[in-house]
């Protein structure tokens, strides 16, 4: 038992960034426009810097307000999250550069790789992201010192309200 | 046909292999749900219902149970009257069941046929309209 305070986090704004991710790329790849790519990369990186889901406005103002997602707030730790959004991004941003480069197959792979963990989150709730942080934080590493919610396999949605 | 064209024709086929192949496991990860619900149906029920059962597993604080599921299982509940058994089950107060039956988010519902096996899960949120049509195909 650990004796954090869960945060409140909106799954729902999360979940249109990752809805936007997986849609962008395959455009991206579907159409061979790197710049999709780059500018995926790009907004991951913004949403990154500023602590917040990349596609975050687009939920915010467009989704939400209309609607068309409805909020699943629920407690959580973010810092896990965002610590999956810069590892995107870290991807993201090394398949950009390997398409400018001529490295189409590791660009492309690197761009579906990132599709794939956007989309076992979206549709699976499972974070890769997330568990890589738990498992980071077993080993005591600075700035990886949150703990998964009570009950929560680590990277899991959770789906237990506890407040620790 | 111009290599343009052709690149684009390869493009698109080859992201809807990947698309087709994410969508199969995703498909073969709730069919082992569904045997694993078939298999402790008897957690939850006495006896093999003569009707159907939807089961849903949902927490006091599931924002997306109160405001769409709960009222859409209230809305088919209230159509189908005595020919649906609707369990609630709260996953904070019986987390063993919510493991049994691998229910790993809420809300998740689960559609039993007459004969007690589990034919559908949803994962998420499912409205009325989906859960009818499912209903009805018991």
């Amino acid at each position: 038992m650990n004796s954090q305070t869960l945060q409140k986090v909106d799954h729902a704004a999360l979940k249109a960034n990752q809805l936007f991710i997986i849609s962008l790329n395959i455009l991206a790849f579907i159409f061979n426009q790197v710049w999709i790519a780059a500018f995926v990369a790009i907004v991951m990186g913004l949403g990154s810097a500023l602590k917040v889901p990349g596609f975050l406005p687009i939920y915010k103002y467009v989704l939400k307000p209309r609607g068309w997602m409805k909020p699943d707030v629920l407690n959580d730790n973010p810092e896990p999250h965002r610590f999956s959004q810069l590892l995107g991004f870290l991807f993201m941003t090394a398949g950009s550069v390997s398409l400018f480069l001529g490295a189409t197959i590791l660009g492309w792979s690197l761009v579906w790789l990132v599709v794939a963990l956007a989309a076992l989150n979206a549709f699976g709730g499972f974070c890769v992201g997330c568990a890589v942080y738990y498992w980071l934080g077993r080993f005591n590493l600075p700035g990886f010192s949150k703990q998964p919610p009570a009950g929560t396999i680590p990277g899991m949605k959770p789906k237990v309200g506890a407040s620790l | 046909m111009s290599s343009d064209t052709l690149s684009f024709v390869l493009r698109f086929g080859l992201a809807m292999v990947i698309i087709g192949l994410g969508a199969f496991t995703y498909w073969q990860i709730n069919q082992r749900l569904l045997v694993r619900a078939t298999n402790n149906v008897f957690t939850l029920l006495k006896k093999l219902p003569d009707k159907p059962v939807l089961v849903y597993f949902t927490t006091p604080d599931c924002a997306p149970c109160k405001t769409v599921q709960r009222p859409a299982i209230d809305r088919v509940s209230k159509m189908l009257g005595e020919k649906l058994q609707v369990i609630e089950i709260d996953a904070t107060e019986r987390p063993d069941l919510a493991k049994v039956w691998g229910v790993m988010s809420v809300p998740t519902t689960f559609l039993l046929d007459p004969r007690g096996e589990a034919r559908y899960v949803n994962n998420g949120v499912a409205r009325a309209e989906k859960l009818l049509e499912q209903i009805q195909t018991l």
